[in-house]
């Protein structure tokens, strides 16, 4: 075998590798769209149905059409399916979503904004040594289910119980380490010559930072507000623990699709995860020239 | 124009890390300083001081008498171009030109004024549109010397400037360097490990080494008149000929000896003590074919730079000893040759690095 034939067989390889890889990850994200459109009887059906001959939006109507517009459940058919999951559905799906995006984005502003100046001030000033970084990340690993218990009574006593403003907190804490790591490697590629020279020429502090800083790793702040986004977006375990009645988000609504005498409700479920997942994608979409750009920073030829 | 004063200057990083000792320096109004040593000796935290980027640990500096010590670097007057250029990369020429006046807040018109002047003047006008990854070196470090000029600096910092370029531009850029010092007639500072470069700007040389001053001087003062072991062995290209031995004395004429050397050092020497020494000779004054030997060796190489040839003589010393003569086609690799040293123009230097004079 001489080298280009060796070289087509590893392309080949290559590529078969990388599709059963992206059937891995893709197969379990069509198979919620494909559910979330199944009417209740294909939910459980053996052999597994994959594409429902009868599709409809049945089951986004009923999750998603209630509050918002009654209309929507007009239809004898509609309205008997309706009916049968009223006790299920009974938590506003609406409402949820109002509360993910609120507590979510709040949360990741706070994190990236703070991240951000504390990440700057660590890759110019060394205000945090190496350890301290270290530790930063370590503080990481640690299983959330170790906090969420003691948070608990914490929260109980401060009154942060149940409150988008408790949720907020934690997800701005939690989340910190990752916007600090995130950015600081934004801020180090930036060199500090061209810092220097921006002060030399007379500008302020405060210029040179607006003026030539923040222009150059805008594209990785915007990566990281994004991947802390989906990290604060689809946390489930804290919110769950932290906020039960009056604050319950997007990920803890979806779990409420479980149980009580039907069993699963999976076309709903399926159809609210579509939702959820819906709005990451938008925004994804939305900013993916600076995605681009953030995660290949470093790459450009200075 | 410019005069700055270093007093005392000394700057420790961390605990003991001494990168500049005592510095005592001045330099004078519309002079062209190069600061000149090896990596590690200090001389860009000096030009960094001065720029206001390090704070000295101990001593002053002075810039037309004024005490710049707790200013900033922006309100120094000063101007500072860097080894990188150091342009902002999501800016054009022109925007990155334009930066200083745009911080001063000068008016706009005055400001697009200015940057046509400074642009041509150093010829990039054709760049002004561009950002900079789209210039090649030469055209960035321009753009940057314009960012610069357009601040009206009274004294212009450089530090090692043209070290990213190469060879060719190098040259080109220098000359641009000495035509902008001879039209602006400012105090420069420019730093370089580079001899060359310090030979062919300075009107002083500062060489440095570990964090003091080892000499300073004009640059034939420097070439001719090293004061020591390290600067006679930093300048000149091909380097100065060092060659270890022993000096002994006898009837009032010393007498130097090592390597495979006999040579009878001139009057000038007669009464140095006898002992460890290194003999330096430039290879310019290597003589090759005489009557009188100071050493008879084969020639090991023979390197034809076109004006003029190497010959290279492998004799036992540290390094081999070089002759510098005008090309010919004379001497031919292998021959045998005597060889001698113009008795006036040879340096002999005490063990500690220190010239005997």
């Amino acid at each position: 075998m001489n080298r280009v034939q060796k070289a087509r067989l590893f392309t080949i390889f290559r590529y078969a590798m990388l599709l059963i890889w992206s059937v891995i990850v893709a197969f379990p994200i069509f198979w919620i769209v494909s559910t979330s459109f199944k009417p209740d009887w294909e939910w459980h059906a053996w052999p597994p149905v994959y594409w429902s001959k009868e599709a409809s939006w049945v089951n986004y109507r009923a999750v998603w059409g209630r509050t918002q517009s009654p209309r929507a459940t007009s239809g004898e058919k509609v309205a008997t399916e309706t009916a049968r999951y009223e006790s299920h559905s009974a938590n506003k799906p609406w409402q949820a979503l109002w509360n993910s995006l609120y507590i979510a984005i709040t949360a990741t502003a706070l994190s990236v904004a703070f991240g951000a100046i504390l990440a700057y001030g660590v890759s110019r000033y060394r205000i945090l040594s190496e350890i301290r970084m270290f530790q930063l990340l370590v503080l990481r690993m640690i299983p959330p289910i170790v906090v969420a218990a003691p948070l608990t009574l914490y929260y109980s006593a401060i009154h942060l119980m149940d409150t988008a403003l408790g949720l907020i907190i934690v997800y701005f804490i939690t989340t910190l380490p990752y916007s600090v790591w995130m950015t600081k490697s934004f801020v180090d590629e930036v060199p500090v010559e061209i810092e220097q020279a921006a002060e030399i020429l007379g500008a302020t502090k405060w210029q040179a930072i607006r003026e030539v800083i923040f222009p150059l790793i805008r594209s990785g702040i915007v990566a990281t507000f994004l991947f802390i986004l989906i990290l604060t977006w689809s946390e489930y375990l804290l919110s769950l623990m932290l906020s039960k009645v009056d604050v319950v988000t997007l990920p803890v609504q979806l779990a409420k699709y479980e149980g009580s005498d039907e069993g699963r409700v999976y076309g709903h479920q399926a159809a609210l995860a579509v939702g959820i997942t819906l709005p990451l994608m938008v925004i994804g979409i939305f900013i993916r020239k600076h995605l681009v750009r953030g995660f290949t920073f470093g790459m450009v030829k200075r | 124009m410019a005069r700055i004063e270093l007093k005392g200057l000394r700057k420790v990083f961390g605990r003991n890390i001494e990168a500049v000792k005592n510095l005592d320096f001045t330099i004078e109004e519309g002079e062209f300083v190069v600061i000149v040593g090896p990596s590690g000796c200090g001389k860009t935290t000096t030009l960094r001081m001065i720029a206001g980027f390090e704070e000295p640990t101990a001593g002053e500096i002075e810039i037309d008498g004024r005490l710049v010590n707790d200013i900033d670097p922006g309100d120094r007057g000063v101007g500072m171009v860097f080894q990188t250029h150091a342009l902002f990369p999501h800016k054009t020429v022109a925007e990155n030109i334009e930066f200083g006046p745009r911080m001063k807040k000068v008016p706009e018109e005055t400001r697009k004024q200015q940057v046509r002047e400074v642009a041509d003047m150093v010829r990039i006008t054709h760049l002004l549109h561009k950002l900079p990854v789209e210039c090649s070196g030469g055209e960035a470090q321009r753009a940057a010397l314009a960012r610069t000029l357009i601040t009206d600096p009274t004294a212009f910092l450089l530090d090692e400037p043209l070290s990213s370029l190469d060879a060719k531009l190098r040259r080109e850029m220098r000359a641009e360097i000495d035509r902008l010092h001879e039209e602006l007639k400012k105090t420069f500072v420019y730093v370089t490990h580079d001899q060359e470069e310090a030979m062919t700007l300075a009107d002083r040389i500062v060489v440095m080494r570990d964090g003091v001053i080892e000499q300073v001087g004009t640059p034939l003062e420097i070439y001719n008149d090293p004061v020591s072991y390290f600067v006679a062995d930093f300048f000149g290209s091909p380097s100065m000929n060092l060659i270890a031995g022993k000096v002994e004395g006898s009837n009032g004429a010393a007498a130097f000896s090592g390597a495979g050397i006999e040579f009878k050092l001139p009057d000038a020497y007669a009464g140095v003590s006898a002992g460890d020494y290194t003999l330096g000779v430039r290879p310019e004054h290597v003589v090759v074919g005489s009557q009188e030997a100071a050493f008879s060796c084969d020639v090991q190489l023979v390197e034809p730079l076109g004006k003029d040839t190497l010959l290279y003589f492998e004799h036992g010393a540290e390094r081999p000893t070089i002759a510098v003569i005008e090309a010919s086609g004379r001497f031919k690799a292998g021959e045998r040759l005597n060889v001698t040293f113009d008795s006036e123009r040879v340096y002999l230097f005490e063990p500690d690095g220190k010239r005997v004079r």
